[in-house]
C-alpha cells in the first residue's frame, strides 16, 4: 500500500488522541485493529468466530472480537446490520468501530442494535497498520479516540 | 432533531413501549446522519425474522409482545424456508416450524406475510415521491429508480419506521442525493434479464455508492430488465438508485439528471464488460452441477410465464434439479394460470418464500446448534442472476455457472452447460 521506507518518520508518537464524530453512542476499549480496505460486514466477517474471511488483505483472518476496528469505509450488502447484531449475540463483536467516512444506514442500525459504538472521522495517521495492537479507548458521546495509554 | 408533538409523544413513551423503542432508534439513526426532521412514510418492507440466525426471531417477537403494530402498509422480506412446500427443498422440519412462527408474529403486528424480495410483483407498490423504508436492497433500488419513491438501504430499523410511521429525513429522502454521480454509456445490445444483471453488476463495481445514469440503451428496458439491473447494481456496489432518462422518473435527459452539466468521463460498457461478469461467475464444471436456479430476485408473473413457455412439454433431464423461486402471491397467480402445473410436469420445482442462498444451503448463517441444521454438500449451482451468483459464492461457498435464462433452461433439459456471451 505505502512505501515502507517513508512510513517510519510519519508514525505519530503515542498516545495519539483525536476528536471524531460520535455516531453510535457508547464507550469501548481494546487493542487497535487497522483495516486499509473497505469492509462489507455481510460476507467479509464470520459471525461464529469473529474472523475476517473476506478478501481484505490488511486484516484477512484477523479476529475483530474485542478490538477497536479502524476502517476507511464500509461497503456492500445492506445485510450488514444483521452481522453486527449477530457478532454481539455470539460474543464476537468489536469493542468499537472507528470509520473514516460515515457508513451505510444499515451499518449504523446494526451497531445500535449490537451496542457497538462508532466514531467517524479522524486523521489519516490513525489509520496505520503499525498501530495494530495499540490499546485504544473510544468514547462516542464526546467523539474522543485515544490510542496508547496516557 | 426537530420532532412534532406526535413524534415527541412516541419518544416519551406516552404512545406505548413499542413506539417508544421504535422512535428512540429512529432518532439515534437520524442524529447519526444529521437529519433535521422526520418524514411520514407511506410503505415499509420489513424483515421476516430468520431462524438461521440465533436470537433473530426475538427481535420481532419482543416487539410484538409489547403490542407493536405497523402504522403503514407493510410487507415482509424473504425467509429461510418455503413454509408450505418445504419438503421439495428437503428443509429441516425444525427450521420450517420456526419460520412458520413468524407468520403469527407478523399477523399480530399487521404486516402482510409476503416473504419475498420482490413485493411489487405481489402487488405492493409505493408511489412517486412517497417516503418509505426497506431492508431489502433490491426493493430500495427498484422503489427509488423505477417508481421514484424515496428510500434508503435500511436494515432492521425498517421495522421501527413501520411501527412509528416515520423515518429521519436523510440520504435518498433528500432531493440533493437523488441526482446522477456517474455517467454510463451502454454500447451493446442487451437481450434478456441476465444481460441486464451482468451490466448492473459491472457498473456497481465501477460506481460504488454512486447514482449511475444510463445512456445508450437501444430500446426501452422492460420492467423485469429494470428489476434485474437494479438488483445487481445493489449487490456489487452500494447503489441505492439508478437513472435511465425518459424511462425512470423524473429526468427526461441525462443533463437534467446531473443538474445541467454532464460529467467529462463516462463508464463505457460494451460486450467485453458484460461478458466479464458471465465469466467471473462461471467457475464450475460445465457438466456437473447440483442445481439450476431461476428467479433471483423472486420471479414476476411475466417471468413465470416465460419459464412456462420454455419448459412446456419438455422434461428436465434425470438427475438435474431445477428450481424456480417466486413469491407465494405470484406462485398463486401462476398456479391459477396453469403455469405451475406445466413447470412441475416438466420436472421443475416451484419454490416460494425462500431461494438457494436464503435457505438451509447457506454455510455462513449460524442457526441454534440445537436445530441440527447441516447444509447439504453442493458443488456447483447454475444461475441466471449475478446477484444470486455472488451470494452463492459467498454463502453456499461453492462454484457457480452464470448464464442466460434460456441457456439455463437448456442446461436443465440437456444436462450440459450452455454459456452465454455477447
Amino acid at each position: 500500500m505505502s512505501d515502507p521506507a517513508v512510513l517510519p518518520a510519519l508514525l505519530p508518537p503515542l498516545p495519539l488522541v483525536f476528536q471524531g464524530r460520535g455516531i453510535v453512542m457508547g464507550t469501548g476499549a481494546g487493542p487497535a485493529l487497522v483495516a486499509l480496505e473497505p469492509i462489507s460486514f455481510f460476507g467479509d466477517v464470520d459471525i461464529r468466530t469473529g474472523r475476517v474471511t473476506g478478501d481484505i488483505p490488511s486484516v484477512r483472518n484477523a479476529c475483530i472480537r474485542g478490538c477497536v476496528l479502524f476502517l476507511p469505509l464500509t461497503r456492500g450488502s445492506a445485510g450488514a446490520w444483521r452481522i453486527l447484531h449477530q457478532l454481539q449475540k455470539h460474543g464476537n463483536a468489536p469493542a468499537a468501530l472507528v470509520i473514516r467516512e460515515r457508513p451505510d444506514p444499515s451499518v449504523v442500525q446494526g451497531a445500535i442494535l449490537g451496542r457497538i459504538p462508532i466514531v467517524c472521522g479522524g486523521p489519516l495517521e490513525a489509520f496505520d497498520l503499525r498501530l495494530n495492537g495499540v490499546w485504544t479507548e473510544v468514547d462516542a458521546s464526546s467523539g474522543r479516540v485515544a490510542l496508547g495509554r496516557a | 432533531m426537530q420532532l412534532t408533538r406526535d413524534e415527541q409523544e412516541m419518544l416519551d413513551g406516552s404512545q406505548g413501549e413499542a413506539k417508544q423503542i421504535a422512535m428512540k432508534g429512529l432518532v439515534q439513526l437520524g442524529d447519526a446522519f444529521d437529519a433535521k426532521e422526520m418524514v411520514p412514510i407511506g410503505y415499509a418492507h420489513i424483515y421476516a425474522g430468520l431462524p438461521m440466525y440465533v436470537h433473530d426471531l426475538e427481535l420481532i417477537e419482543d416487539l410484538v409482545a409489547l403490542g407493536a403494530k405497523v402504522a403503514v402498509p407493510s410487507t415482509i422480506n424473504i425467509a429461510n424456508a418455503d413454509i408450505e412446500n418445504w419438503r421439495a427443498t428437503k428443509a429441516p422440519e425444525n427450521l420450517v416450524r420456526l419460520q412458520a412462527s413468524t407468520q403469527a408474529a407478523h399477523s399480530k403486528m399487521g404486516s402482510c406475510c409476503t416473504y419475498t424480495c420482490t413485493p411489487y410483483w405481489a402487488g405492493h407498490w409505493p408511489s412517486w415521491n412517497m417516503h418509505m423504508t426497506s431492508l431489502e436492497s433490491t426493493v430500495t433500488i427498484f422503489a427509488n429508480s423505477v417508481v421514484g419513491a424515496r428510500c434508503n438501504r435500511d436494515g432492521f430499523f425498517a421495522v421501527y419506521a413501520a411501527i412509528a410511521g416515520r423515518y429521519p429525513k436523510f440520504g435518498y429522502h433528500l432531493d440533493e442525493t437523488r441526482r446522477g454521480t456517474h455517467l454510463v454509456a451502454v454500447d451493446v445490445d442487451l437481450h434478456c434479464t441476465s444481460d441486464y444483471s451482468c451490466l448492473g453488476f459491472y457498473v456497481g463495481l465501477m460506481v460504488g455508492n454512486g447514482v449511475p445514469v444510463f445512456t445508450g440503451f437501444r430500446r426501452r428496458p422492460t420492467l423485469d430488465e429494470l428489476d434485474a439491473l437494479g438488483a445487481a447494481l445493489a449487490t456489487s456496489g452500494g447503489v441505492a438508485m439508478f437513472i435511465v432518462p425518459e424511462v425512470t422518473p423524473p429526468f427526461a435527459t441525462a443533463e437534467q439528471a446531473f443538474g445541467g452539466v454532464l460529467p467529462g468521463e463516462a463508464v463505457v460498457v460494451g460486450p467485453a464488460e458484460v461478458n466479464s461478469i458471465y465469466e467471473r461467475f462461471s467457475t464450475g464444471s460445465t457438466a456437473d452441477f447440483d442445481l439450476v436456479h431461476l428467479g433471483c430476485p423472486h420471479a414476476s408473473f411475466q417471468e413465470m410465464k416465460e419459464y412456462g413457455e420454455m419448459l412446456e412439454g419438455r422434461r428436465v433431464k434425470d438427475g438435474v434439479e431445477l428450481w424456480v423461486t417466486t413469491s407465494r402471491a405470484v406462485r398463486q397467480m401462476a398456479a391459477d394460470a396453469g403455469i405451475v402445473r406445466a413447470l412441475e410436469k416438466a420436472g421443475a420445482k416451484v419454490i416460494s418464500d425462500t431461494c438457494p442462498i436464503m435457505c438451509h444451503f447457506a454455510r455462513t448463517a449460524s442457526p441454534d446448534p440445537a436445530l441440527g441444521i447441516v447444509p447439504p454438500p453442493i458443488r456447483s449451482v447454475m444461475v441466471d442472476s449475478a446477484k444470486q451468483a455472488k451470494y452463492v459464492r459467498d454463502m453456499i461457498q461453492c462454484d457457480t455457472l452464470l448464464t442466460g435464462t434460456r441457456e439455463a433452461v437448456q442446461a436443465a433439459l440437456t444436462g450440459s452447460f450452455h454459456p452465454r456471451r455477447l
